[in-house]
């Protein structure tokens, strides 16, 4: 693998927040993920694009361990929040996924009001003193989802009554509300129309500021508006990882350059 | 690969109009119509069976919520009922049901004479009108109004169960004449009375209150006790049985690890839940009662034994209600860092609730019709007093149960007792139906939430 000279490079520029190192997922006899190693910055978009059931949202369930869940997952080798080996006996899954937030492939809004929706992790982990806190909390990221002005008079309708793009919207708020420090997005955009797929892109460069964001998409575009790295993933491997202007324009790999140009995929 | 165009219709299959149902349409048609049919028959044969089966028992059955009774001014002896003048129930009580007896009769005698009915019958005859329970009936009745000693009071007696019958149709003259019990005189008597205004027929609270009653007595006996009876043994089931199988479904299928072990316990609940009831008898009996030591024809081990029983029904229900609940909703909270426990209780639990609840009533309702365990257990004695209160101990004291109650009136010869036993098992549907109205609502309203 030719992984080492990207990876010297991203840390020559900034601060590392997620590092991989030889991470092999397998379900039962199936190997999802094969040696991957990556180091994903801080403070920056890193899009993860790839052919599908390549392994991308496998990859992204490995960083808030989410592949927990499922029993007949088998993760080896280590990834590094901060320099802390997540797979450490002596780590919390819970207390990680508090940092590490999710939005998942399909929306998965729970069957309660919009309000409670988004109000529901700032109130399991305490974000709110009082009421009038937590409303501000709901308002503030659905905002930044895109959704306030949609859902603002009807906060106590079911989530379960929205449409398939708005559900979505209401998971990603419902992940920002948390304040996670690492925003995991497995095709957040893939339900949504430009005007909102245009929001949620505004929303992820405002994240940027603060936060690491990972997100998994199937669109180009969407990849090169809004990461500053991409990493492309090929059956189970990552074949590729940099600036997100050179692997587009100037591809390493043929896998690559066929994916892009869109003769596989 | 070529395009068909619009010169060549019949290289496309759906080519032809759409005013006219082509043949594979027709035949597909035909065939949902009659699969429509077989599946209307299926309901009309289940309707049927149940309107048939509710007719034989309303038809037997419904009499029994009648009882005539007469009214017989009985002049309450002061000398004889309350020798030491005191008026005090508990002097009083030393007078038995033999004191009280004669009186009865002479009341009777001579409300028969006032209201000018005309007789040839012997004494004994005519006392045979009216029940052996009215006795004890005047003596709890004195004894609780000790003030009415010394005067003349009117009291509404039950009517012997051959009278009674003759009232609900059960009875004839033809029958009578063949009946060493009764005799077309009586009868005669009995119409007699009813032309007088004495006699008549009215709402038997007696049959859902009163305890069971001798073999001889059927216009006496009542379910109060197998009604109290069945009522804590539902208590003690569902106290048990919900926390338990919920707690049990919960961690089986929420966070216990998959392996031999936890397949074993499957299989072996799933076992359990086609146990034959019986044999949950044998073990109430051997565990409950002869190791234990709890007492016999207590509600306790009768609730414990139906525990016992309604254990997998409640299990296996909640494990589907549970299973039932899309994983995605899981994964959301767990996604922001809410803990399994709060994942199952606050996301989890609320939407596997109606059909935790459904599974809870339907087991509850199995068990409440339930008799054979309760058999083996003692649950089939001839019990008279009422139990206490729960906080009592009354779960402790012998009562009886509705289903067995059905079959303990079933066994007995006076066929005033097929009405009872009828009666009885209307009584148990209406608290299954009322137990179903009860899944059907808690249902609707876990569920209009969302
Ligand atoms: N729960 C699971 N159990 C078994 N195999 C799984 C499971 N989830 C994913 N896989 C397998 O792992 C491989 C990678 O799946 P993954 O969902 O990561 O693909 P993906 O890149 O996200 O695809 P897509 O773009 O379609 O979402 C696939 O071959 C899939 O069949
Ligand atoms: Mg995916």
């Amino acid at each position: 693998m030719n992984d080492m000279r990207f990876v010297e490079r991203t840390v020559g520029n900034e601060e590392v927040k997620i590092a991989a190192r030889g991470v092999h997922v397998y379900y039962g006899d199936t190997h999802a993920i094969k040696d991957v190693n990556i180091d994903i910055a801080d403070k920056m978009v890193t899009a993860f694009i790839g052919p599908s059931g390549c392994g991308k949202s496998t990859f992204l369930r490995c960083i808030n361990r989410m592949n927990d869940t499922i029993p007949i997952a088998r993760i080896e080798g280590d990834i590094m929040i901060d320099g802390e080996d997540i797979y450490d006996r002596r780590v919390d899954p819970v207390q990680l996924r508090a940092k590490v937030g999710m939005v998942f492939q399909k929306p998965n809004p729970f069957p309660k009001s919009i309000y409670d929706n988004v109000a529901y992790g700032p109130k399991i982990h305490g974000l709110a003193r009082n009421k009038a806190e937590l409303d501000e909390i709901v308002e503030t990221s659905l905002r930044r989802a895109a959704l306030w002005d949609e859902v603002k008079d009807r906060l106590q309708a079911p989530g379960t009554g929205l449409s398939g793009g708005q559900q979505q919207r209401l998971c990603i708020a419902r992940a920002v509300a948390t304040s996670p420090e690492v925003l995991l997005m497995d095709e957040p955009c893939s339900a949504l129309d430009p005007i909102a797929t245009d929001q949620v892109e505004n929303l992820i460069h405002e994240l940027r500021e603060r936060y690491s964001v990972v997100i998994v998409t199937h669109s180009m575009s969407q990849a090169s508006r809004v990461s500053q790295r991409t990493a492309y993933f090929h059956l189970g491997e990552m074949v590729e990882y940099g600036e997100t202007g050179d692997i587009f324009t100037n591809p390493r790999d043929q896998r690559t350059e066929n994916y892009i140009t869109g003769r596989i995929g | 690969m070529t395009i068909a165009t619009a010169d060549t219709p019949r290289s496309t299959p759906n080519a032809g109009s759409l005013m006219q149902a082509d043949a594979k349409t027709a035949k597909r048609n035909a065939r949902e119509k009659r699969f429509r049919l077989y599946g209307l028959i299926a309901v009309c044969t289940g309707i049927l069976m149940l309107v048939l089966l509710m007719i034989s028992i309303l038809t037997a059955g419904l009499s029994a919520f009648r009882q005539t009774t007469i009214e017989i001014s009985v002049p309450l002896d002061a000398e004889r009922l309350d020798p030491e003048g005191n008026r005090n129930p508990v002097e009083m009580a030393s007078v038995t049901t033999f004191g009280y007896a004669p009186l009865l009769r002479d009341g009777l005698m001579q409300t028969i004479e006032a209201a000018g009915i005309e007789t040839d019958l012997p004494e004994g005859d005519i006392a045979d009108l009216i029940s052996d329970e009215s006795v004890a009936q005047l003596r709890a009745t004195v004894l609780a109004n000790p003030e009415l000693v010394g005067q003349t009071v009117p009291v509404e007696v039950l009517a012997s169960g051959r009278i009674d019958g003759f009232f609900k149709g059960r009875v004839t003259y033809e029958t009578a004449e063949l009946d060493s019990n009764i005799s077309p005189e009586q009868l005669r008597l009995a119409e007699a009375l009813e032309e007088a205004g004495l006699l008549r027929t009215g709402f038997n609270w007696r049959f859902i209150t009163a305890p069971d009653a001798s073999s001889t007595r059927p216009e006496a006996a009542g379910l109060g006790v197998a009604i109290l009876g069945s009522f804590y043994m539902m208590l003690v089931v569902l106290v048990l049985s919900l926390p338990i199988g919920v707690a049990a479904s919960i961690y089986l299928e929420e966070f216990a690890p998959q392996n031999r072990f936890t397949d074993l316990i499957e299989v072996n609940i799933s076992n359990l839940a086609a146990v034959p009831s019986i044999v949950f008898g044998i073990l109430g009996l051997a565990i409950f009662i002869n190791f234990a030591g709890l007492p016999q024809s207590a509600p306790i081990v009768g609730g414990l034994v139906l525990t016992l029983m309604t254990l997998p029904t409640i299990i296996i229900a909640t494990r589907a209600a549970l299973k039932a609940v899309p994983p995605s909703i899981r994964d959301a909270a767990l996604g922001i860092g809410a803990s399994k426990m709060q994942a199952v209780f606050h996301h989890v639990l609320p939407l596997a609730m109606p059909g935790i609840l459904t599974g809870t009533i339907i087991g509850l309702a199995q068990a409440l019709g339930e008799t054979a365990p309760l058999l083996l257990i003692g649950m089939v004695a001839f019990v008279r007093e009422y139990p206490d209160a729960p906080w009592d101990g009354g779960l402790f004291d012998p009562a009886t149960a509705l289903p067995v109650q059905v079959y303990n009136f079933t066994q007995r010869s006076d066929p005033a007792f097929v009405e009872r036993a009828s009666g009885a098992i209307i009584v148990l549907l209406i608290f299954l139906l009322i137990m179903n109205l009860a899944a059907i609502f808690l249902r609707r309203k876990f569920e209009r939430r969302w």
